[in-house]
């Protein structure tokens, strides 16, 4: 099925999902990631054509909401499994944009900074009540993981991208992303619509 | 709207224009891709114009974030734009680093459908109060009438400019040609400042050119002093690229926290937390302590230091008709050798390391320390020392701050060598590189007892009622100044409130009701900008002209290591928006001057070239070598992209060069060729004997003004400055939907003692008042004696009156800022800082005390953002992991 995501990039934009469109549609989660947008500040105005986007990412369970330690994020790939896709999830222990979970604070982040691509891996920083991925080892920059992904201070033009969470009971599940992932030029395999 | 998760790239055959960033003084290099709407290129590195295989490599410089592209018109036909920081630059921003302004550059750009769809598109008139779009040609006329009536009945002396200084050399090169060779007026001051003349005298007085440095010297430093700025916050690239690479310790010497301070702890640096406006007494402490230890550079001081023979006998200090006369035949000051300096310091009470402790808050340890990393001989190698310097320093207490600096600076041996400067950080760009004719200071009005006349305080000269027509060009005036309120009140007075409006459109009704009004004491108003400023455009002048700005026409400009690059044209501007230079030569026709048949910038370009000769921006030698080549001089820097060339540019053996560094004796290379002019501080210091001066600086002389606007009772010092992810007034950030989320507002640094005090947490809306700021009236010319030079005697004279002023910000609850003082920026529109600081210019250079402010502070509720996940933080800024 790998097939159905490979013809559709463009060039050499292509790493393999690790969700196949057909296992993402079987998932049924549209609706789901509607509403949980209906939540999102600040996007109220976008909700529709960003619900439709949304729609097109894999769904991935992550693991177990339970099984998460408080400040220890635990890393995974999405949407596929490319170095560019590192991801953290972390339980923040205090509320978050888009948090998920019975505290609304587990949330994930893709792990490269927005600048120029320095890894942010292992750079979760607890500072009183905020929580912050930085500063990056490059340049410096930082982000305010309860904010989703917002710049707090530096040089990256948009927020750390955010992999949009949803929970099944206890298990949680990545289910979109908002903000292009460094180096990309689209989240998604560019004609998916259309290579589908 | 998207999900913002897609980019379109540029295909392999996309148009590539370079420019460099609009913003700070780095000026980073940018290349911009334009496509036609319609047709995107592919992921592989055959398929796009960036080259490169899809997904981009980390560093690669070949990343477009969403923020990097726009869709503008080109001949009048959408096409993509995506604007980055050129991968492929070589210099300033080596292989496309950038910050967070020029990163959304793209953002910035005229966009019908997008938050810049306001920008001016058309001339206003105020007719009956509204704004009213009408032809060039009326508002050009109308403007014209208005201004020969002026000239004709009230002198040139009521008719003034205030202007940006540094919106390209085209630009300037006409504000100069208009205001002082066309109409001759004193009345003129940059967007900055009360009037013309040096922001940094102390340096200058010493001989240092204050952008003699190239960015390599801050990476070839053992130890960077910096003070008063965080080139982290806003010299980005300068900091990210040459200070952090280059390993130096830095030393940061200002009231806050920042990041680069957070970097520089981290890796072996100082933190120098001081108390605004006390930085002279950390500078003569730290100089003592050197001298003392018998640490200072004395082979370079022999060599370099004026001595007394050249001072006093041989080449004097400028006794005669120099720009120092007036402030060192004030005998306080000078000192006639290193020796004299010497003996002065270290009789001097104020150098003492316990009373600079006391008085400037930072530990005599912290004191010795700093002085120790940048004189100390570690196993019998002295380090390299460099020294950066910006507003916190010289927007506080301007003369003495700058001087005592010269001379730390000097001491330890940094001036004119790789690795060893002293040089400004620099704010907005060098964008005036000459003069059409000389500031015509013999007309300006003030003049102090015994010393040559100084450049006009054009906003004392408003209060006065003098000024009857303004011409303003790219700056808010009102906001931009000190007691920014009360002069807005004046202006408001002066326009609105005088009977006299226009009331029809009609061009000769206009000029009529104008000229009334100004015949009546009041004062007529242009405002010509990118867009409709509050108030200056949008409450208070007769007459808006749009402006168009970057990327909408061909300009020059300058970095802060003189770097001189071609900004392209690569887009339309909006409806009917012209470039400055355009504008002036419009208007100054339908005056009668002549001169002005210029056909587009590179003509201004090419006149203004001869008038650069002589000055650190000299590019006539580019202009002389491209007519040689048969070659536009547009043209031929626009060959030389986003590298272009460091100025003075210079002809050796037929080849045009540039300068990396000013005093410095290697770039003494014989007799001048062709039109090269080598001023003598191309390789030694700016003086009549080409060696530095010292001098001493009596803290006395601040004493009584720094005393009386010591907060007292529950007032805080309010010092203010740029932040890293705002530019200017924001005009362009507040248009930037990304930056507008991190900063939908302003905000306030409150330490969490102040903070609690008064009942206020992070995300409050914060009230700094003041009903104790400080204006200078009046006290145009001096009678007798030292007049007018000490703010007691100012005040003796009934030239001090008490005004008010007020802001609000949201708070950030922060243990950055010291107790007792708090951080806002700078220029926030609608809500101006600079309405709490005192008008009253340093005496010395008529600079304003900007970050000297003080007040109160009450919260009056809660901002949105504070219980929102949207938009703004709060989190602190300067955090570095724990130790690894």
């Amino acid at each position: 099925m790998a097939s159905e995501t490979d013809t559709s990039a463009g060039g050499g934009e292509k790493p393999p999902t690790c969700l196949t469109r057909r296992d993402f549609l079987l998932s049924g989660s549209g609706a789901a990631t509607t509403i949980m947008l209906a939540s999102l500040p600040g996007f109220a105005r976008a909700q529709e054509p960003l619900a439709l986007r949304v729609a097109a990412y894999p769904r991935k369970r992550l693991g177990r909401i339970s099984r998460l330690q408080l400040n220890q994020p635990v890393e995974f790939h999405y949407p596929y499994e490319h170095a560019h896709c590192r991801s953290f999830i972390v339980k923040l222990g205090v509320p978050a944009g888009a948090g998920v979970g019975p505290e609304q604070d587990v949330v994930a982040f893709n792990a490269l900074c927005t600048h120029q691509g320095g890894l942010l891996s292992g750079m979760y920083l607890q500072e009183g009540a905020f929580r912050l991925a930085g500063p990056c080892p490059i340049h410096l920059s930082t982000f305010d993981l309860t904010r989703h992904g917002l710049i707090v201070a530096g040089h990256a033009t948009q927020s750390l991208p955010q992999v949009l969470l949803e929970t099944d009971g206890d298990a949680v599940y990545a289910t979109g992303m908002m903000g292009l992932v460094y180096g990309f030029s689209s989240n998604l395999p560019r004609d998916w619509k259309e290579g589908g | 709207m998207t999900a913002n998760d897609q980019v379109p790239l540029p295909p392999s055959g996309a148009r590539v224009t370079t420019t460099a960033c609009d913003y700070c003084i780095v000026a980073c290099g940018y290349k911009v891709f334009t496509w036609p709407v319609g047709t995107e290129g592919g992921g592989l590195a055959s398929q796009n114009a960036l080259g490169v295989d899809f997904p981009a490599p980390a560093l690669s410089g070949r990343w477009i974030s969403p923020s990097q592209h726009t869709v503008v018109r080109i001949g009048g036909q959408p096409h993509h734009a995506v604007i980055i920081a050129d991968p492929d630059a070589t210099v300033v921003n080596r292989g496309g680093n950038h910050s967070i302004r020029g990163g959304t550059l793209a953002q910035k750009c005229y966009r019908e459908d997008g938050p810049t769809r306001d920008r001016l598109k058309t001339p206003l008139l105020r007719v009956g109060g509204k704004l009213t779009p009408v032809s060039w040609d009326t508002a050009l006329g109308v403007m014209a009438g208005v201004s020969k009536h002026v000239l004709h009945e009230h002198g040139e002396m009521a008719w003034g400019m205030k202007t940006y200084s540094y919106q390209y050399f085209e630009n300037t090169y006409a504000i100069s040609k208009l205001a002082f060779e066309s109409v001759k007026t004193p009345c003129y001051s940059e967007h900055d400042k009360p009037g013309p003349g040096n922001d940094t005298a102390g340096m200058d007085d010493a001989g240092l050119i204050t952008f003699s440095a190239s960015y390599e010297d801050y990476s070839l430093a053992d130890v960077i002093y910096i003070s008063g700025t965080d080139p982290w916050e806003t010299k980005t690239v300068l900091f990210t690229e040459w200070m952090m690479k280059g390993g130096a310790k830095l030393i940061f010497a200002m009231p806050r926290r920042t990041t680069g301070v957070a970097w520089a702890e981290r890796n072996g640096g100082l933190f120098l937390q001081v108390k605004p406006g006390t930085d002279t007494l950390l500078h003569l402490a730290m100089t003592r302590l050197i001298l003392e230890q018998g640490w200072q550079d004395q082979e370079f001081i022999d060599r370099w230091v004026a001595n007394t023979w050249e001072i006093d006998t041989g080449f004097g200090r400028g006794v005669r008709n120099t720009p120092w006369q007036w402030r060192t035949t004030w005998g306080r000051s000078g000192a006639v050798s290193f020796e004299d300096y010497k003996k002065w310091l270290l009789g001097y009470k104020y150098a003492e390391l316990d009373r600079a402790a006391e008085i400037s808050g930072v530990s005599a340890g912290a004191i010795r320390r700093a002085a120790e990393l940048l004189s100390k001989p570690v196993s019998g190698k002295r380090p390299k020392a460099s020294f950066c310097f910006e507003k916190g320093c010289y927007w506080s207490n301007n003369y003495l701050n700058t001087a005592s600096l010269a001379n730390l600076g000097l001491v330890c041996g940094a001036g004119n060598r790789p690795g060893q400067v002293v040089s400004r950080g620099g704010g907005h760009q060098r964008g005036w590189a000459s003069n059409a004719a000389a500031y015509p200071i013999t007309q300006s009005p003030e003049k102090l007892p015994g010393r040559r006349r100084k450049e006009i305080d054009l906003d004392r000269w408003v209060e006065a009622g003098q000024l009857r027509f303004a011409y303003v060009i790219g700056t808010t005036w009102a906001q931009a100044m000190a007691a920014s309120q009360e002069l807005a009140g004046t202006f408001r007075r002066l326009t609105r409130g005088n009977p006299h409006q226009i009331a029809s459109a009609d061009a000769s009704a206009a000029v009529e009701a104008l000229k009334r009004r100004v015949d009546s004491g009041g004062m007529a108003i242009v405002h010509q900008d990118i867009y409709l400023v509050d108030p200056i455009g949008s409450e208070l002048a007769d007459i808006v002209l749009p402006a168009a700005a970057w990327g909408e026409d061909d300009f020059t400009r300058a970095n802060g290591e003189r770097r001189m690059r071609l900004y392209s044209k690569f887009y339309d501007p909006p409806g009917a928006a012209k470039p400055d230079w355009w504008i002036i030569a419009q208007f100054a026709r339908r005056m009668g001057f002549e001169g002005y048949d210029w056909e587009d910038s590179n003509d201004v370009f090419v006149e203004g070239a001869r008038f650069s000769r002589g000055g650190m921006l000299n590019y006539h030698p580019l202009v002389a070598h491209a007519k040689q080549l048969g070659r536009r001089p547009h043209e031929l820097l626009r060959e030389m992209g986003t590298t272009g060339i460091q100025l003075p540019a210079r002809l050796i053996k037929g080849e045009l060069v540039g300068t990396k560094r000013l005093h410095d004796p290697s770039n003494e290379i014989g007799t001048p060729e062709g039109p090269t002019v080598h001023s003598q501080w191309l390789y030694a210091f700016n003086t009549h004997s080409g060696k530095a001066l010292l001098h001493k600086t009596p803290w006395e002389i601040f004493a009584d003004f720094y005393e009386r606007i010591t907060p007292k009772g529950d007032e805080v010092w309010v010092s203010n400055g740029r932040i890293n992810e705002i530019w200017q007034s924001s005009f362009d950030d507040q248009r930037k939907p990304y930056l507008k989320r991190r900063f939908p507002d302003t905000f306030v640094e409150i330490h969490p003692q102040d903070a609690k005090a008064r009942g206020i947490e992070s995300g409050d809306v914060v009230e700094i008042w003041s009903d104790d700021v400080l204006v200078q009236t009046g006290g145009f010319v001096g009678m007798e004696g030292e007049d007018l030079l000490s703010f007691q005697q100012l005040e003796q004279k009934g030239h001090i009156r008490v005004g008010k002023g007020s802001c609000r910000a949201v708070a950030v609850v922060t243990d950055a800022v010291r107790p007792g003082g708090v951080f806002t920026n700078f220029l926030w529109p609608g809500s101006p800082v600079n309405s709490l600081v005192h008008r009253v210019p340093d005496p010395i250079t008529s600079r304003y005390r900007f970050k000297l402010a003080k007040g109160r502070l009450r919260k009056v509720g809660e901002s949105p953002y504070k219980r929102s996940f949207e938009a703004m933080t709060f989190a602190p800024r300067p955090v570095m992991p724990r130790a690894t």
